[in-house]
């Protein structure tokens, strides 16, 4: 495609490029600048490279601010909601990709259209559904309700990869002897590694940031995630530009140091919903 | 070591207007090497998964050793496969592929590794046992998949067209490993190709399978010098066997064929056998090997000359192929010669055949006319 | 001894018992049901059920301690002849959705028809652009607030440099502005979502067809309208389906921005259910689950609307 360039003045190209990574990377470096600085200092020029690194500020939202809890408070929240939708999902996937049974298409098309199914149908019932079964404001109860949510999704991406592999491989199984658990646990989850990542991916990055289930479904300040904790905290200090960025830092340096290390499979991950 | 007995076995799949399989029956002796030869879509790899036990029987039966064994699983059936993909295990090293069937089996610890090395040993793979499938050329990947079927020892071989896969000289070596293999085991074995030259040489019996149906059974020369019908003719043979329009006669007390403004005795077939085909056309067959630039010394006296006309010269080598028209008709035939043969497209060459090397077959039904009465 | 297919009481005890059958695309019923039984328990729980419920709610009155009264269509009547403040929402959500879509569509083509030119450092650009992408709308809308902030924010302060104060505006303070300012910050985040699979369709495209075009003397601007868009034209369905249905729900970024305000000139559909149900004087579940549900058939609609006007030849998937 060398013929683009021929094409093209390369200036006009070259200028909207910087620009725009500019555009894209600049918001997040001003972010962990204002994260190292007092608001003091970021109210005199908010633009400005930090003098001196104030790095207790980490410490001090971490543990004042309860910005710590709600850390870990996410961190359980996803870990476990995505190690469950792999398992559950993956059983699921294996089963229709592998599988001819009656009533296979209705299931599957039952579970795929979950997927286009807008929130706002399924929260407020939630809300009720929870309080009736005492699982409301508990981490255990999000917890439940998002391995629901992404569950389509995940389905639909597995199934879509466990299809094409080859049958001539599960046959040879067979013949060795093997039996259908067997065969899922030792052939399919192996082989399936990568779409497996793909959709711890997608799922941990969707679910980290996710906003409304949690807003509706926790109350307790010590079962906030960080999305709720860094609203509520922006609630009652608005002004403290400093101490909100420092929680920004923190709530995003999970995925940003993931990024940095496996940034082609989170592309891939997060985009996996949308290309077959 | 088992015999294995396939009675009107049959398979419809759904969706499917005709079935796929029609009423097969075929049976393999102990220790034999069956092929079952076809063109592609004839249902041979059916029968052979019906057998694997990997696809469900629609009717008819298949026994193992007298025991008929249509719901028993395919694990439970003591048959080891190798298949066209190989289907190796790709996240695991060539030792856990070859192990991978012993150990579902409780065969000891020790004992699988014994068998696994021994294995790779006879089929030179020892120093591959750690490597995983992607790191293995072709051939070997193959050896892995045939390892993977001799290290359970199983009663029955099942080959699914193995060879396809593999470019031209290593199928030639691996063929010829296979039989080696096949011959030092002694396990029944049935093996499905659609290759002839495969068929011919590995098969102790071939079975050719069209259209869902088998044709003919038998040993390999015999179904090549006596086909049951035109589609075996042809089948078998490269070039194939030349079938064109005769019209039966008789002359005296023998009966002849005319062609193309040919009349040839037919030595192999009585008259009293003819009988109901005098006057009508037949289909005659020849086949290419069986015309002759230059009569050998060796033909029978009643060798006979034809005059035909040179339309395309193919030299191959160590043989030549002329296509040919006969006399002054369209007709065209095809003739393998020697290599050192003059003709030029356009010649007019004199081409000896050998009468008693000539096939009948009925034109409607297809099927070999009888020499017997 | 020829048998025809197993005998119904083989066919029940290979139903119940034993580890396979002779047919390597079955299972039996047991081993089926224990692969889908914990997806299905949790979906059907914790998906079906609450859609059914809210379908029942929204015909009803949910009290406060769960007092139900039938109230029929009264909700969905309402709805449609006397709420302006939903029918605000309604077209805020609209204009959102249709400029937000396009943008998102067509910046996403053009961000990835630059790094298609082979420019240096294109993987790294593409890296870079992507990660807005992977932030929390809590991230993305704190950033977006200070920036859009009239007093010191980046926004205003740049159009100072440029000469431009009269540009200056408190973007999410007037309504006039804070709808398009929200459209603005949507796009910055989504751009690098369209951009990836914009590349991937772009280099799946084949080459010859390419050279092709080249050696049918077209210039650049020929082969991108005769060529690329209509080569691309399933994955622009795609995306642009997606992006609709992705932006018909949209409540996070709303919420976190603008709270619906000032005056509802961000008010969405989303963000008006969340408001009738946790935020109102009368508790009442019942309403808003009838804005729920009529608004989840609209988008139905929308989306039906759409894939039968722009559908190709191809089989539309998302």
């Amino acid at each position: 495609m060398r013929l683009w360039l021929n094409h093209l003045r390369r200036t006009p190209l070259v200028l909207f490029l910087i620009l725009y990574t500019i555009l894209a990377g600049g918001p997040f470096l001003w972010v962990m600048s204002m994260s190292l600085r007092t608001t003091p200092e970021i109210f005199d020029n908010p633009y400005a490279l930090p003098v001196r690194l104030h790095w207790e500020k980490f410490a001090n939202a971490w543990t004042n601010s309860n910005y710590g809890t709600y850390f870990w408070n996410s961190l359980i929240v996803v870990v476990t909601a995505v190690a469950l939708l792999t398992l559950i999902g993956a059983m699921a996937a294996h089963c229709l990709a592998r599988y001819r049974f009656r009533g296979s298409r209705l299931v599957r098309f039952v579970i795929l259209s979950g997927m286009i199914l807008p929130p706002q149908l399924l929260i407020l019932s939630l809300f009720q559904i929870l309080l009736d079964y005492g699982l409301y404001n508990s981490l255990a109860g999000l917890i439940i309700v998002y391995v629901a949510t992404q569950l389509a999704m995940t389905v639909y991406i597995l199934e879509g990869f466990f299809a094409q592999l080859p049958q001539d491989l599960f046959d040879a199984a067979r013949m060795d002897g093997y039996g259908d658990f067997e065969i899922f646990w030792r052939i399919t989850l192996p082989i399936g590694v990568p779409a497996i990542f793909t959709t711890i991916t997608l799922n941990f990055i969707i679910l980290w940031n996710e906003y409304l289930y949690a807003v509706v479904l926790l109350t307790d300040d010590e079962k906030r995630t960080l999305p709720l904790g860094i609203m509520h905290f922006m609630g009652g200090h608005q002004l403290d530009v400093g101490m909100i960025a420092t929680g920004l830092i923190i709530a995003i340096a999970p995925v940003i140091l993931l990024y940095a290390l496996f940034s082609e499979t989170m592309i891939k991950g997060m985009t996996a919903g949308a290309v077959r | 070591m088992a015999t294995v007995t396939i009675e009107e076995l049959s398979k419809h799949y759904a969706g499917g207007s005709e079935p796929a399989v029609k009423a097969v029956s075929l049976d393999v002796a102990d220790g034999e090497f069956m092929v079952l030869l076809g063109p592609s879509g004839c249902g041979k790899s059916s029968v052979l998964r019906m057998i694997a036990g990997l696809e469900p029987i629609t009717a008819g039966t298949v026994a193992i050793d007298g025991r008929p064994v249509n719901h028993v699983p395919a694990k439970d059936r003591d048959i080891a496969m190798v298949f066209q993909s190989y289907a190796l295990y790709p996240h695991m090293t060539v030792h856990a592929n070859l192990a991978f069937g012993l150990r579902r089996r409780g065969v000891p610890g020790d004992e699988i590794d014994r068998r696994v090395r021994g294995v790779a040993e006879k089929l030179g793979l020892s120093p591959f046992l750690a490597r995983k499938p992607h790191a293995l050329s072709g051939g070997q990947r193959q050896r892995v998949a045939l390892g993977r079927a001799i290290v359970r020892d199983p009663k029955v071989f099942l080959f699914d067209e193995p060879l396809s896969n593999l470019d031209a000289a290593l199928r030639v070596s691996t063929r010829n490993e296979l039989i080696k293999q096949q011959h030092e085991l002694g396990t029944t074995t049935i093996y499905v190709t659609h290759d002839q030259v495969e068929a011919m040489t590995m098969g102790d019996r071939i079975c050719i399978m069209n259209k869902g149906e088998v044709v003919q059974i038998g040993k390999p020369l015999d179904v090549y010098r006596n086909p049951a019908d035109a589609f075996v003719a042809r089948f078998l043979g490269n070039p194939p066997m030349n079938l064109l329009p005769a019209r039966l006669a008789t002359s005296g007390d023998r009966a002849v064929a005319r062609f193309a403004d040919v009349t040839v005795e037919l030595p192999g077939y009585p008259l009293a056998a003819l009988k109901p085909y005098l006057g009508a056309t037949v289909t005659l067959g020849i086949r290419p090997e069986d015309l002759y630039e230059a009569p050998p010394p060796a033909l029978s006296v009643r060798a006979q000359q034809i005059a035909t006309r040179v339309l395309a010269v193919e030299p191959l080598g160590a043989e030549t192929l002329l296509m040919l028209t006969i006399g002054g008709s369209s007709q065209e035939i095809v003739a393998r010669i020697g290599r050192d043969t003059a003709l030029r497209i356009g010649d007019a060459a004199t081409i000896t055949l050998d009468p008693s090397a000539l096939h009948l077959f009925d034109p409607t039904t297809t099927k070999a006319i009888a020499r017997t009465a | 001894m020829a048998e025809s297919a197993a005998p119904p009481r083989a066919r029940r005890v290979a139903w119940l018992a034993g580890d396979s059958i002779a047919d390597s695309r079955q299972a039996p019923m047991r081993t089926i049901l224990l692969f889908l039984a914990p997806a299905l328990l949790v979906y059907a729980a914790f998906t079906i059920y609450p859609v059914l419920r809210t379908f029942y709610n929204s015909v009803h009155t949910i009290g406060p301690r769960n007092v139900q009264t039938f109230v029929g269509l009264d909700n969905f009547a309402a709805l449609l002849t006397q709420d302006r403040v939903f029918w605000k929402a309604v077209v805020n959500t609209a204009l959102f959705t249709v400029v937000g879509t396009i943008g998102d569509v067509l910046g996403g083509l053009l961000l990835a028809l630059c790094l298609f030119a082979k420019v240096p450092l294109a993987r790294t650009l593409r890296v870079v652009w992507f990660t807005p992408v992977l932030m929390s709308y809590v991230v993305v809308g704190i950033i977006w607030v200070w920036l859009y902030d009239y007093d010191w924010g980046l926004v205003n302060l740049l159009l100072g440099w440029l000469g431009l104060e009269s540009w200056q505006q408190s973007w999410l303070g007037d309504p006039a502005t804070a709808l398009w300012a929200l459209v603005v910050t949507h796009l910055w985040k989504w751009l690098g979502f369209n951009m990836i699979i914009f590349l991937a369709a772009l280099h799946a495209l084949p080459e010859e067809v390419l050279g092709a075009a080249e050696l049918d003397n077209c210039g650049w601007f020929a082969k991108l309208v005769y060529i690329i868009i209509p080569m691309l034209r399933p994955t622009l369905v795609n995306l642009l389906v997606l992006s609709f249905i992705g932006k018909m729900m949209m409540f996070d970024l709303v919420w976190i921005m603008t709270g619906g305000g000032p005056l509802w000139s961000t008010e969405t559909v989303s963000t008006y259910v969340y408001k009738r149900a946790f935020n109102w004087n009368t508790f009442d579940l019942g309403y808003p689950s009838a804005i729920a549900v009529l608004w989840f058939i609209m988008i139905l609609l929308f989306v039906m609307l759409i894939t039968r006007l722009l559908r190709s030849r191809d089989r539309l998937e998302f």
